[in-house]
Order: structure tokens, then sequence, then C-alpha cells
């Protein structure tokens, strides 16, 4: 055995005791289970057992792409993106530009918009519940100004979803505030010195200087809230009781607040395995086609 | 305009700022101020309002300890508060330990296929969490760990994020630094553990922070890998809160006082450890 064969052997042998803890969880839990939720996806519970399963072939997907509660899932989960994202992109820029400057106790107040974004999300869930609950200080205020609001902020469909994002806008944005913070201070102060000697206002620069160079992260904040909006779970299960307000369309009884994540949570509740994992799949492509779509875009614009 | 005048000008211009700032600091500090203040009412008291006290009896529907005694003891979230201190603890130290150790591999390794594993590794990060509920679910129960610890804590050992971090950090530590120690006849495992971990601290410790708190708030998957018929003892912060919802659903004072508990630790670390929780949870984006 020539000596570099052996060295290389015995890299590999090190490297690979380093990674094995590692990448033994990884296979199990994360690679496996996108190839055994493909089988799960073909299969329906079976007997009594919790995990008891029989192969029934195609059966989950064909009866996901007629079930109207999962559509409505679907849209209802990109209609919170859109209330979410835009709001929480204005949010966070808004602070940024505040803090954008030497002023003293910056810091401070840094930390203060920061500090929700590490608390537990069903914690801060149900302290809005108390909130927007009827008899509930935000309903109260309402009334007092003259909004009737019958059943609470969460009790009406119209009403609903939109509370729930308002609160986690509030939650989330100084997130977004260090991102823009960020950016904002790699600008270089003699890009905006030239543009006032050529005598543009402050607005002028802020259009046409500052927002450009922001975009990048405007785009990243677009992904990732597109992607948190499929992952929603825990706020919708904190605020509202089995998907929400009740929404009738048709002959379907829709709910106001069911995102596709509690729909699928729902579906794992009944022991749906099979169907639940169908719907997984569904998702992931449609996830993959929005993460394929947003990166051409990110091409395109560079 | 004269000097005077422009510092006059700083000072309104200051002010200004430091009104936004603050209505916008209580406008985002609200619901934590309201949560804690309703913790410290009466029973039955959480939707009265009254912003200042008429008389002393007023002042006693206000403040009581009570709700934080009745909670803590009475209703076992001492327990779910340990529970959710073993879990995250625990899942913390090993996610951090593998992390370190598979980014160590990367950063200074060279072996077989190591570009299409660390391709696999970044390709999992695209995958949104829900997706993995079902197929984890199942694998977790057919492996009998249903209703454990094991189940809340091992499928969530392979921290993607963490070898990324950790590789990119132990990268800049200079080869001729881990040569040194091999000369002086360390071995493989002394190298990492007295020449990389010290250097990489900052990054472990902003890790296991990280780690810590995901598994803190790691609700979901608490929720689903235990029974909520069976598991009592086992039971974290979060599952604990959301089933004492059921039978106490209009009890706010009770709820309010359990979510202290699981607020106002991670607040006061936050506090003193900001500058790893701001880094880290930002890091990822930053470096898009």
């Amino acid at each position: 055995m020539n000596t570099a064969f052996a060295r290389k052997l015995k890299e590999n042998s090190t490297a690979f005791s380093f990674l094995f803890p590692f990448l033994a969880v990884f296979s199990l839990f994360l690679i496996f289970p996108i190839v055994y939720s493909l089988y799960l996806s073909l299969c329906e519970k079976s007997g009594y057992s919790i995990a008891g399963l029989k192969f029934v072939g195609l059966k989950n997907y064909q009866a996901l792409f007629k079930d109207a509660e999962f559509w409505w899932s679907l849209l209802m989960t990109f209609y919170y993106a859109l209330l979410t994202i835009p709001a929480g992109i204005f949010l966070s820029l808004m602070l940024a530009l505040l803090l954008n400057n030497r002023l003293p106790g910056k810091l401070f107040f840094r930390s203060v918009f920061f500090l929700p974004n590490v608390l537990d999300l069903l914690v801060v869930g149900i302290i809005w519940k108390l909130l927007y609950t009827s008899g509930g200080l935000v309903v109260t205020a309402m009334q007092y100004l003259g909004f009737g609001m019958e059943g609470g902020i969460l009790g009406n469909p119209w009403t609903a979803l939109p509370g729930i994002a308002l609160a986690m806008v509030l939650k989330g944005s100084g997130f977004g505030m260090i991102l823009f913070l960020a950016a904002l201070q790699n600008i270089p102060e003699s890009v905006f010195e030239a543009a006032e000697i050529d005598g543009a206002t402050g607005f002028e620069c802020f259009r046409h200087i500052t927002l450009p160079l922001l975009r990048p992260i405007m785009l990243f904040m677009i992904i990732t809230g597109t992607m948190a909006a499929l992952n929603t779970f825990t706020e919708i299960y904190a605020m509202t009781d089995n998907g929400g307000p009740v929404v009738l369309f048709g002959k379907h009884t829709l709910g106001a607040t069911k995102l596709t994540g509690y729909y699928l949570f729902s579906k794992w509740e009944n022991h749906q395995y099979g169907y639940a994992a169908a719907m997984s799949y569904v998702l992931l492509v449609v996830t993959v086609a929005i993460s394929l779509f947003n990166s051409w875009l990110l091409r395109r614009k560079d | 305009m004269s000097v005077k005048g422009k510092s006059k000008a700083i000072w309104i211009q200051r002010i200004l700022l430091y009104a936004a700032l603050s209505i916008i600091g209580l406008l985002v500090m609200f619901p934590f101020i309201w949560m804690i203040s309703t913790a410290f009412k009466v029973k039955g008291y959480a939707l009265k309002f009254q912003l200042f006290p008429h008389n002393l009896n007023d002042l006693q529907t206000m403040f009581t300890i009570r709700n934080f005694i009745d909670v803590w003891q009475g209703m076992e979230f001492s327990m779910y508060f340990l529970n959710s201190m073993f879990v995250a603890g625990m899942a913390a130290f090993f996610a951090t330990f593998f992390a370190s150790l598979a980014g160590y591999a990367f950063a200074k390794k060279d072996f077989w296929a190591k570009e299409k594993i660390y391709y696999l590794l970044l390709s999992t990060m695209m995958i949104p969490g829900m997706m993995y509920m079902i197929p984890q679910f199942v694998i977790v129960v057919k492996l009998g760990w249903y209703n454990t610890y094991k189940a809340m804590i091992i499928p969530h050992l392979a921290s993607v994020f963490g070898v990324l971090l950790l590789r990119q950090f132990i990268e800049t530590i200079p080869e001729s630094l881990l040569e040194a120690a091999r000369i002086d006849g360390a071995s493989e495992w002394q190298i990492f553990r007295k020449v990389i971990v010290p250097l990489a601290f900052p990054v472990i410790a902003t890790l296991f922070l990280m780690t810590f708190l995901f598994h803190w708030s790691n609700f979901l998957w608490q929720l689903v890998v235990s029974d909520p018929g069976l598991t009592r003892n086992i039971r974290t912060l979060p599952v604990g809160l959301a089933l004492f919802r059921g039978p106490h659903g209009n009890e706010w004072e009770l709820m309010m006082a359990a979510s202290c508990f699981s607020i106002l630790p991670i607040a006061v670390l936050f506090w003193f450890a900001q500058r790893f929780f701001i880094e880290g949870m930002t890091q990822g984006a930053v470096k898009e």
C-alpha cells in the first residue's frame, strides 16, 4: 500500500469519526423522512396501533386534489403571507431608519424592538388572545371608539387572520430591523454627500440611493416570509380554536384561520397520517417552486 | 443658521425621534406589560380595567401573588418548567456538540463525497420544518420513543445551520496552529478540545443559545410526541400551557402567571447575552 493512499484513508477515517454523530441523526431524521414521507403518502392508517399502515396507492393524492378545504388553506396561507410580509418590511424599515443615527440610547431601543423575537410564540399568541377576546382591552377600546366587535377580534371571520398577522408583525419586526440596519450602515456617507452636492433632497436620496441598496434584504424577507407562512401553526393554535370562525362557501364549511400548517396538524390529530404525508409532499413541491421562482427573480435582478 | 439655532434644531429632532421610538417601543412591549399586570390581578379581574385604583379595595384586586403560587405549586408548572429546562438544555448541548464536531471536519478535513454531503445539508435547509412532522412522528412511534424525552430531543440533534456556522468560523483558524499541536503529539480529539473549542467558543455559545431557544419554544413537536392523557411527568412548559387552556381557558390571571414562567427567564437571558442572540439569529441572513 502506498503512503499517499494510507494517509488519505486515515484522513477519511478521522473525518468520518468526527462527522458520525451528526450524520447519523441527519440521515435518520432529515434525509430518510423525505423518502419515507413519499411512502407514507401512499398508505393509510389501518388497525388500532398508532402507526399501523396499509398501502393504498395514489388514493390520498386524488382525494387531496378534490379537497376544497386544502385549496382554501393554501389560499389563506398566501393571504396570511400578504398580510404579514409587506407590513413586516414596512415596520422593520421604519425602525431601522429611526435608529440609523448616533442617538444616545440607540442600543437600548434596538434591544427592546428585538426582544419579542426570542419569546415563545405560543405564549405570545395566548397573550394576544387575551387582548383580542370580547371584553379584552383591544375590543373594549374599539367599542369605546365606536367599533362594535361581537365575539371579539378572533371570533369574526373578517378580522381574525388580520388580527393574528398584526400580532406577529409586532413580534417579528425587530428581526428585519437588524438586517436593514446592517445594510444601511454599509452605505458609505460619501454617496449621500455627493448626492447632496448635486442638490438631491432627503427623499430623493432615500428613493434613489437607499432603497435600491436595501432591495436584496426585502427579497430575503419575502422569501423567508413565504416559507414562514407555509410553516405557520403555533400562533393559529394559540389564538383560535379549530381553525377559527366559520366561513361558509357554497356547501363547504371552512375556517377563517385554517392555514396549511394547521390543516396538516388537524389531519395528524385525526390519525390520517397518509393523507397528511401526501399534503406535506404537495406543499414541499409548492415550496420548492417558490424558492426556484425567487432565485430566478434574484438572478434576473443582478 | 446660527450655531445656537442649529443645536436647537438638533435637540428638537432628537426629542421627536425619542418620542417616536418610545411610542413604538411601548406598542411592541405592551403585550408583555399586559401579561405581567394581568398575572398580578385577583381571580376574575382580568377583564376589568381600571387605570388607577380609586381606593384601597381596588388596589387589592390589582395586586396579588396568589396566581404565581397556584400555578407553580398546585398546577405543576414547576415540573413543566424543569422538563422544559431539561429538554432544551440536553438538546442544545448535544446539537451544539455534534455540530462542532462536524463543522471541524468540514472546515479542516478532506474526505470522500465532501461536496456532495455539503450540498445535501444545504438542500435540507430549504424544506419547511412542518413537512417533517408526519414522517418523523411515525419514525419515533416505530422506534418505541413515543411519550419519552428521547422523542423530544433526538430527532432535532442534527443542526445544519450549526454546521454551516461552525464550518465558516473554524475555516478562519490558521492551519499552522493545528500543525503545531500535531507536532507536539496532540491527537485529533485533543486538537479539537484544546485548540478548536476554545477559539470557537463565542460561536459555540451562540449556537447553544440558539438551539436552547428553539427547543424552549418547540411547541408543535413536543405536543405531537406526547400523549396528553399519559405524559404529565415529561410535559414541557408550552405543552403544559396549551393543555391548561382547555379546562381553564377563562382564568386569564392564572394563564398569564403561567406565561410569565416561560417569558421572563428568556427575556432576562436575552438582556444579558443579547449580542449572541442577535448575531446568531441574523447570521444566516446577513451572509446572503
